[in-house]
């Protein structure tokens, strides 16, 4: 059953990497949804457990279908409104101010270059 | 005449340029620049001491292990799980956005002093 092949051991590679990113996602969820700071580490360590109470499961199968169980959690209870930082896509900020194209630049005294 | 008069009238209440802000006799070090357009880049050091002030206040991590060399699994102890939260602690605090398949590549101090060093926006 525990077959070190190289399959098996990418394959369960890339379901930790699944567990990591929704881990990270739901976690930046929670966030969102809990605003303030205490209400967020009673949900943080909630969801903790959730990811801790699984941890021991070695059947493939079961891992995959775990994982794409709590992906569709995560996708049903996703912010409508998250914060994303401001010059981020998604922000607010983002392609506020571009930077100018190359050789163009702005003339101070226009007008008056012969009093400069 | 009025002018001369508002000059003299200067030159006696003109206020004397204040001396730099000295708290408990050193400088103060850390000044948040206003500038939100990625232009004023952080120091390196300063950079090395709030990452590890940030792996020090993790409750899992015993603070006098921590070194700007620390691998978070393999030196501290940690979790996977707790790499993510470490990564997501340093994204509250330079305000960064970091992808998830950058944010899943750092593992240790080391890259973590790295990536933040070449961001351009790390505040």
């Amino acid at each position: 059953m525990s077959v070190a092949s190289a399959s098996y051991l990418a394959r369960r590679a890339a379901q930790k990497e699944r567990v990591r990113i929704l881990y990270r996602r739901a976690l930046k969820d929670t966030l969102n949804w809990a605003v303030h700071r205490h209400l967020f580490y009673t949900d943080a360590d909630a969801l903790r457990e959730k990811f801790e109470a699984n941890r021991s499961v070695d059947d493939i199968e079961t891992i995959d279908r775990m994982i794409a169980a709590g992906e569709a959690t995560y996708n049903k209870w996703r912010h409508p409104d998250p914060y994303i930082v401001p010059w981020a896509p998604g922000g607010s900020k983002f392609c506020r101010n571009p930077t100018p194209p190359e050789g163009i630049e702005i003339i101070y005294n226009y007008g008056h270059e012969d009093t400069a | 005449m009025a002018s001369v008069l508002r000059s003299s009238i200067l030159r006696h209440t003109r206020v004397p340029i204040s001396t730099t802000l000295t708290l408990n006799e050193s400088k103060l070090i850390a000044v948040r620049s206003m500038s939100s357009y990625g232009d004023v880049h952080l120091d390196k050091q300063e950079v090395i001491g709030r990452v590890l002030d940030v792996v020090k206040s993790f409750p899992k991590v015993d603070p006098s292990k921590v070194t700007p060399d620390v691998h978070f699994q393999k030196d501290l102890g940690l979790d996977s799980l707790d790499n993510v939260e470490i990564v997501m602690a340093l994204e509250d605090e330079f305000k960064l956005e970091i992808p998830d398949k950058e944010a899943d590549k750092i593992d240790s101090c080391h890259l973590a002093v790295e990536y933040i060093d070449n961001h351009p926006m790390a505040g």
